[in-house]
């Protein structure tokens, strides 16, 4: 932007009859820039959606289609809609859609309130070992889940959580970087709103409820964004957790298509569009605050 | 990075495994005795067989049921993947199932916790119904005892595209048989195409070293040897491979499946199959289809590889008789010979190979392929040594990548992956 504003005044007058293509502040955009804008813009999409809009075309190839041509061909010839009846009848990709949205919905829940309360507490309140608590949460962060899995897993089955959608949950219920991500939040609100609040004669719930919260929805969108994709994604956990297939979770569900013996394409691609639908779906919606958590802290009239 | 975070998990289970095994033993064990009466309530788990055998499962458990009223069998399935982290996690949580679907690396740390049940003592009288070499693939070097039934064989021929032979001008007709052969078609392969064509995709494992002729592992089983001069030979032959791009390039990173979409697109000429993938072909790639090469695995020794696939008995099962005659009802060979129709697979029960199923041509590509399969099952070897963990495998799998790459020499890549083995075998 910097250099466009330096070169911008020493444009002759004449072009201004020129249909112009300006920025969102007025300016002039010469069309080579433009281009080459647009050029980079979509490169980066092509890399991004690329593999997704591919699994998306496979799954929509009939049983006649040679998949692996070369060149490879990106439309399908005959698009049908059976591979994904076929992934229906393979598994019963509907349960664990619903298992699948359980635990997301449990876990986004339980991270929004939960990550909320604590990053408030940590960010606003004054008590002893304040900073201790802050740092326990930055060195939860460092251990592997990995390393602990087993640990989990028998804590879990001490509990009799074995084998149900709460053992799934719980270990992942209140996220350690979510509760830094709320923190970092509230402490960039100004001090001087609450303490005006508090002259007011506005209690720590008020406070909390009335003044925090509103003010970082959009980090909280954030966070429920990553709390349903962590759960929506997860595998090795819920792997281990359950053992009954009926409670299976759609991850683990759709490895099912993954056959033994021979590989359908198609099928897996089809799964595969099945399970990344709701995050689209989830993500068109939260994007208007998605984009505002990144610039929240200013006062906002 | 889903190797890394695979052999991390690899890593703390086997650290955590031994330990949890041994605190949690003893408390609710069964009878290790099987001759009681058949009955009461069993778990039996497969791994990744429910999408497209489940009928076959249920008649078979309905079958069992039926033959042994007082029985129940709750049959869960596992998928493909993360399978040696469940198993681990199970064992250490003392959720293991009664009956469980295993190949032989998957049994050794099993067994080792004290898990599974040895079937030399508790079911010996069934011993003569199999395969001898299928039977003693799930004994574990250093333990007495044998730890699972056998249960599915699997081997296939190896699949060539003669198109691309054509191309590069070989005969389509005569394509390697020896290793020798192997190389210089490989070498004259990626000549002729400018690099385009490669003719392997894998880098070699340790089944390759076996077929090779290299000796694995010592007689007492408490040390690998696959770093003798033979192992260095190979290894030193696929880094010219390599260097010249007939082995394939990604071929680091390949995994089977991968080296078979390589091979369906055409990048690559050869590729180990089983008789499934010829409708996989005709089905996904028919223009390979039409060009399709059928040949023997290559190997230095006469014996060409097998995995094998087996069940094996929870020692804590409360039922033990039921366990242990479940197990064997999913194995013999009865069973096992309607499971081979579904799907190629071979049963390791004696007597079965000589079914005229697997003996009579019919003029089709399938049953050719399924009869010369069966003919060389007969001494077949399952080169994969019971001790060879998953970390093993990755440990291997990284120092040849770095010695094909040219970071480190042949000698020392095996030297290292034997030593690295070792050490994985001592902490057991």
């Amino acid at each position: 932007m910097s250099v466009l504003e330096k070169v911008r005044p020493e444009r002759p007058a004449t072009e201004a009859r020129e249909r112009r293509v300006t920025d969102e502040h007025g300016r002039r955009i010469r069309a080579g820039e433009l281009a080459w804008r647009y050029l980079l813009l979509l490169a980066v999409l092509a890399l991004t959606i690329g593999p997704f809009l591919w699994q998306l075309s496979t799954s929509l190839k009939g049983p006649t289609e040679d998949i692996y041509s070369s060149p490879p061909r990106f439309l399908p010839e005959h698009p049908t809609l059976h591979n994904y009846a076929r992934v229906a009848d393979t598994i019963p990709v509907w349960d664990y859609a619903l298992n699948s949205l359980k635990v997301a919905t449990a876990n986004v829940v339980t991270n929004c309130v939960g990550s909320a309360l604590a990053g408030y507490a940590l960010a606003r309140l004054r008590y002893r070992g304040r900073g201790a608590a802050t740092l326990v949460f930055v060195l939860a962060m460092l251990v592997p889940v990995e390393g602990i899995i087993i640990a989990q897993f028998t804590t879990m089955r001490e509990l009799g959580l074995n084998n149900t959608l709460i053992g799934v949950v719980l270990p992942g219920a209140v996220g350690a970087l979510n509760v830094l991500l709320m923190r970092n939040a509230f402490r960039n609100l100004p001090y001087e709103i609450e303490e005006a609040a508090y002259v007011d004669g506005a209690n720590v719930w008020q406070r909390f409820w009335r003044i925090g919260l509103p003010s970082v929805k959009g980090t909280l969108a954030v966070v429920a964004i990553f709390a349903f994709m962590g759960a929506w994604d997860d595998f090795l956990w819920p792997l281990i957790v359950l053992s009954d297939p009926s409670k299976f979770t759609l991850t683990i569900g759709l490895n099912y298509l993954h056959g033994t013996f021979a590989n359908d394409e198609r099928l897996v691609a089809a799964g595969t569009v099945i399970a990344v639908a709701p995050l689209i779906a989830l993500f068109a919606c939260l994007q208007r605050y998605f984009f505002r958590g990144v610039g929240e802290g200013a006062v906002k009239g | 990075m889903p190797i890394s975070r695979r052999s991390l998990a690899a890593a703390a289970l086997a650290l955590v495994l031994p330990l949890s095994a041994c605190g949690s033993g003893g408390d609710d064990g069964g009878p290790t005795d099987a001759s009681g009466k058949v009955e009461g309530d069993i778990t039996f788990q497969t791994w990744n067989l429910r999408a497209n055998f489940k009928p076959y499962f249920e008649d078979l458990i309905a079958d069992f049921e039926h033959t042994y009223p007082g029985t129940h069998v709750k049959w869960i399935d596992q998928p493909a993947e993360g399978y040696p982290d469940k198993l681990s996690a199970d064992a250490a949580g003392g959720t293991l199932p009664d009956v469980v679907n295993v190949s032989p690396d998957l049994v050794a740390p099993l067994a080792r916790a004290g898990l599974a049940l040895d079937l030399d003592k508790a079911a010996g009288t069934y011993r003569s119904e199999y395969l001898p070499g299928a039977w003693a693939s799930h004994r574990i070097p250093g333990m007495k005892g044998t730890y699972a039934f056998p249960w599915y064989l699997n081997t296939g021929p190896l699949f060539y595209n003669k198109a691309l032979f054509e191309k590069a001008g070989l005969d389509p007709e005569q394509p390697p048989k020896t290793y020798d052969d192997l190389f210089s078609d490989a070498l004259r392969m990626a000549e002729k195409s400018d690099g385009k064509v490669a003719t392997l995709a894998n880098v070699p494992t340790i089944e390759d070293f076996g077929r090779y002729g290299v000796p694995l592992m010592n007689r007492q089983g408490t040390a690998f040897t696959f770093n003798s001069a033979k192992g260095v030979e190979l290894l030193t032959r696929y880094k010219e491979l390599y260097d010249a791009k007939a082995l394939d390039p990604q071929a680091l990173t390949a995994t089977p499946e991968s080296a078979g979409k390589k091979f369906l697109t055409g990048a690559v000429a050869m590729n180990p199959g089983s008789a499934l993938d010829l409708g996989n072909f005709k089905k996904n790639a028919p223009s390979l289809y039409r060009n399709i090469g059928i040949t023997d695995q290559i190997t230095s020794t006469g014996h060409v590889n097998m995995y094998v696939m087996g069940v094996m008995v929870n020692s804590r099962t409360r039922h033990t008789p039921a366990a242990v005659a479940f197990a064997h009802f999913v194995t013999d060979a009865r069973h096992q010979m309607s499971f081979a129709k579904k799907v190629a697979i071979f049963p390791s029960t004696a007597g079965s190979l000589d079914d005229p199923y697997f003996t009579k041509e019919d003029g089709t590509d399938e049953t050719r392929v399924r009869v010369a399969a069966a003919k060389s099952l007969k001494n077949a070897v399952n080169y994969t040594p019971v001790l060879f963990s998953d970390q093993m495998k990755t440990a291997l799998r990284n120092e040849v990548a770095k010695a094909l790459q040219g970071r480190q020499s042949p000698e020392e890549a095996l030297d290292n992956a034997v030593n690295a083995a070792d050490r994985l075998l001592r902490q057991g």
